[in-house]
């Protein structure tokens, strides 16, 4: 799983997280409250204008507070009568549909076929909900002013503030409603997607000896299920596992003997499929081909800094600290999970991995494991158990077993140190890479968690999309929504490729803002080309600065459905923490809260009846 | 802001203390077109006063501004200048609207909803308790006749029974005021009938009723007092009987009257020089008022079409 920024713990990511909250909400108020009163004042007069503008502010203010329950659920159970009687349901047939299709399409062969159920059904879950909604959302309102059936409901005592919020929570519920079918559905279907068995027959099995001749167990093959079988190690009393394949093993046991005296074998469910690992993740440093300091390893040209690169057969280090490392939370050892990427510079043996160790040590003092040796395979989730009675290499290099929380372990830190051995061949590493599986949670709460993730989503989008449609017609609303999301999907990048035309640093964003590129494209000139310092061209990037600011803006406040989402966690085989739940649900909250408010503003200042 | 808790049990301000329920101040609405270029005045400044307990009928061709005027008093668009105010409190204000029961010009209602539900529905919006919008959707349902349509969704509805749903709709929080925009329009004899029976059964409840129609015919029957708009203008406000008065022609009424009475009657008449004397219906027809008022305006715009001799400035005469 690609982790690019740590997740934060939720009291030290609240506090500030207010703070820019307050700001962003100040300031967008102040410039709604200046653009009123620009309108205001061409029509009336700056003085009259400043009356309307406050009086409307207080208007609002007024109408916002506390909203009477009962109208605001008649309201919300009149959008979900809507959405029922448009034949929303119809949305449920057409998941059955692709689900239907994702058990044809789908490699059950592939990597990680859980992976890929998983991602899928819950990237198709989050799309048709949050569509579904959307377009609810989006078209209710204005088509309600439009046959003026909203005539009838404002002339009752019904505040705007409770039209607004009735439809958000209708159309949520009704959101709500298909998320939990499809969830369950979904759940369902990745469950017996991925489970399986297989058969492990006498014939797949021959006897192996050890050192003397004695029988020391069995070794063989499973039956080819599901396009993948695993090699099997039994002991000599018959019982074994079936090794990793696909991210996942089988128990191995004698069942019984056949009347010609063989054995017969069952093989278990499938374990390790569906997981939720709570990882200890570290901070990473780098030490270069020489062992000194680095702040980052090599680049291997790859289009994306995620992963950073030791070469192998020098003293190029990758160093993960871990901090908290307690014996109580690890009380057998430290069980070391990794994810190592290799850069090959030659092909070598493309069946084996590439070889290198690792090392444990003292971070304060530098007392370091014996290295162990591992086999990078890509793609996989290598584990490494550092045991809790471990050898230290002393100073004359002698070996001194020692336990590991005592002299390895310092104010519950611990170094890892990864190198690789084989010269000329790479290893890629990040920070989220390495870690300690501090424990597991349970798989269906971490799917349950994620479909949390996609209820934010979608109530995010219904309370946009309703916002829109106080003062857009249907389909503007539409394109306005999503627009807005889409800057907000992109908005790292706007934020950067700002920065790149302000500074005039082109490494950061090759290429330039919007007028640039087109003349990149029509001149074919590549973008990694500099321009001449024409008058033209500087008056080019002067425009593209200007029209890149208000989008610069809009990306520093707009919200990004992605990072909202979990499903990555979720496939990946990660826990997802609670932390980020938390600030996942504040975040939408506090979006949710900011839409309301414009939303109601927006309403209250415009004449329904015209 | 004034907070519903505090709403109709309070004596409101002004207004009320005088049995004013709706007051306009140099009311007037242009429309503007989104640039705010103005497109259309709608309504030129008005001022009117309606007390509780009458009936008050807006006259007026198409596009006379009568719906204007009825939209700016429940706040569904806003004054360009001068305010309503309904109850003592301002248009804009949404809890004068629990006194309220609204019958837009043409019955917007939700499609997808059956009878039940639309009474339902604007019943929770009053925060009535489930009880009391059973027993109001029942008793309403029965009274505009659609017993046996009731679970048949609006959609299906024909205009007639549209119209009678948005009247059970307008009367489901049993208002004060009842403010009907051509209550008539699409009922079939019997229902309009019905349908004026039942605003003078308003009144005799002591509600107050705002009503415009093409209809004179119904203006005449039910209403009080009249206001007649022409191009967003006032042109005439009054008594229905003092404006439908004939002056320069005496009635003399009478029964048992014999024939040769009669004739002594009549010779009596025209001994004093009277002359086309008919003994019968003296009143002109509120039709014929309503041509003379369009007439006479389209043939010399003024402020005033016709005012009776005699008559003061009748704008603010009750
Ligand atoms: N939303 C609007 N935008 C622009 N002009 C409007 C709007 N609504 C009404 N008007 C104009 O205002 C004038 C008055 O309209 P109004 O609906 O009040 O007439 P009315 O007296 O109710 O007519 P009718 O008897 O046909 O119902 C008309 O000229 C109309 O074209
Ligand atoms: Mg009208």
């Amino acid at each position: 799983m690609v982790l690019e920024e740590q997740i934060p713990q939720f009291a030290a990511w609240i506090g500030p997280a207010l703070l820019r909250y307050a700001a962003a909400a100040s300031v967008s108020l102040l410039v709604a409250a200046i653009l009123a009163w620009l309108a205001q004042a061409i029509a009336h007069g700056p003085l009259a204008a400043g009356d309307r503008v406050y009086r409307g502010l207080l208007a609002g203010l007024g109408d916002l507070s506390l909203p009477s329950p009962r109208r605001v659920w008649a309201l919300a159970r009149l959008a979900i009568q809507e959405s029922l009687r448009r034949n929303v349901l119809v949305v449920l047939a057409l998941f059955a549909l692709l689900i239907l299709f994702a058990g044809w399409f789908l490699d059950p062969a592939s990597v990680h076929p859980g992976r890929l159920y998983i991602g899928f059904i819950l990237s198709a879950t989050n799309l048709l909900v949050c569509l579904v909604t959307l377009v609810l959302a989006v078209f209710s309102l204005p088509a309600d002013i439009k046959s003026r059936t909203i005539q009838t409901v404002t002339t009752k005592p019904v505040r705007t503030s409770e039209i607004v919020l009735g439809r958000i929570l209708g159309f949520a519920a009704v959101g709500t409603c298909l998320l939990a079918l499809m969830g369950l559905a979904g759940w369902a279907f990745v469950v017996r997607s991925v489970s399986h068995g297989h058969t492990l027959e006498a014939d797949d099995i021959f006897e192996v000896a050890d050192g003397e001749g004695s029988p020391a167990g069995a070794e063989g093959r499973t039956s080819l299920d599901r396009g993948h079988r695993h090699r099997v190690t039994l002991e000599a009393g018959g019982s074994g596992i079936a090794e990793t394949a696909q991210g996942h093993r089988h128990e191995v046991t004698v069942s019984g003997t056949t009347a010609a005296g063989e054995k017969t074998f069952s093989v278990g469910p499938a374990s390790g499929l569906l997981e939720a690992r709570r990882p200890l993740r570290g901070t990473l440093r780098f030490l270069d081909r020489e062992g000194r300091p680095t702040a980052k390893g090599i680049s291997v040209g790859a289009e994306w800094a995620y992963r950073q690169y030791i070469e192998g057969g020098s003293a190029a280090t990758a160093i993960w600290t871990f901090e908290g490392v307690s014996p109580g939370d690890f009380p057998d050892g430290l069980p070391l999970e990794m994810i190592v990427r290799v850069f090959r510079t030659y092909k070598g043996d493309i069946e084996e991995g590439i070889h290198g160790t690792v090392q444990v040590r003292n971070p304060t003092t530098g007392l370091r494991g014996e290295s162990l040796p591992i086999v990078a395979r890509e793609f996989t989730i290598d584990s490494l158990l550092i045991p809790r009675r471990i050898n230290t290499v002393l100073a004359n290099g002698e070996l001194q077993e020692v336990d590991l929380f005592a002299e390895l372990v310092s104010d519950g830190r611990i170094e890892v140190w990864l190198q690789c051995l084989e010269p000329a061949q790479y290893y890629g590493v990040a920070q989220a890479d390495f870690y300690l599986r501090a424990g597991d949670g349970s798989f269906a709460l971490n799917y349950a968690k994620s479909c949390v993730g996609i209820w934010f989503c979608m109530l995010l989008v219904t309370a946009l999309g309703v916002m829109f449609s106080t003062f857009l017609s249907g389909p503007v609303a539409l394109l306005a929504t999503i627009a807005t999301l889409m800057i907000g999907q992109f908005r790292e990048f706007i934020a950067r490729l700002f920065e790149s035309q302000v500074t005039g640093d082109a490494t950061i964003v090759p290429g330039g803002g919007p007028i640039e590129s087109l003349y990149r494209i029509v001149t074919q000139t590549s973008i990694t080309m500099e321009l001449d310092q024409t008058p033209a061209v500087l008056a080019m990037k002067l425009v593209d600065t200007i029209l890149l600011a208000p989008m610069r803006v809009a990306a520093g406040i707009f919200p990004s459905l992605s990072s909202l989402g979990t499903s990555d966690f979720v496939a990946g085989g990660f826990d997802i923490p609670a932390d980020l739940l938390a600030a996942h649900a504040c975040e939408t909250l506090g979006y949710v809260l900011a839409f309301f408010v414009a939303g109601v503003f927006c309403l209250k200042a415009r004449e329904v009846a015209s | 802001m004034i907070q519903e808790a505090e709403k109709a049990s309070q004596p409101a301000p002004r207004s009320e203390a005088g049995d004013v329920v709706v007051e306009t101040r140099n009311l007037s609405k242009v429309y503007r077109d989104f640039w705010g270029r103005s497109k259309k005045i709608a309504l030129k400044p008005l001022d009117l006063d309606i007390r509780r307990g009458e009936i008050f009928g807006l006259l007026g061709p198409n596009g006379a501004g009568k719906t204007t005027t009825l939209k700016l008093l429940l706040g569904l668009i806003f004054p360009t200048s001068g305010e309503a105010l309904v109850f003592g409190r301002p248009a804009t204000d949404v809890s004068k609207n629990e006194r309220i029961g609204y019958l837009p010009e043409e019955s917007y209602l939700y499609k997808f909803l059956d009878a039940e539900e639309t009474l339902d529905f604007y019943g929770r919006l009053f925060g009535m308790s489930p009880e009391e919008r059973q027993r109001r959707a029942e008793a309403l349902i029965e009274m505009v006749g659609l017993s046996r349509d009731r679970k048949r969704q609006l959609r299906e509805y024909s205009k007639g029974m549209t119209r009678r749903i948005g009247v059970a709709q307008a009367l489901i929080n049993d208002p004060e005021l009842v403010i009907l925009d051509e209550p008539t329009s699409g009922l079939d004899p019997i229902g309009s009938r019905e349908m004026k029976d039942l605003i003078i059964d308003l009144k005799s409840r002591g509600k107050t009723v705002i009503m415009c129609s093409h209809l004179l015919a119904d203006v005449e029957d039910v209403c009080d007092r009249i206001a007649v708009l022409h191009q967003g203008e006032l042109k005439e406000l009054g008594r229905v009987e003092e404006l439908l008065r004939v002056t320069g022609v005496t009635q003399i009424r009478a029964t048992g009257l014999s024939a040769a009475a009669t004739a002594e009657v009549r010779a009596v008449l025209e001994r004093h020089g009277a002359a086309d004397i008919d003994i019968g219906n003296p009143r002109s027809t509120l039709e014929d008022l309503f041509l003379e008022v369009v007439r006479d305006t389209e043939s010399r715009p003024g402020r005033r079409a016709r005012r009776p001799a005699g008559a003061p400035d009748a704008t603010r005469a009750g």
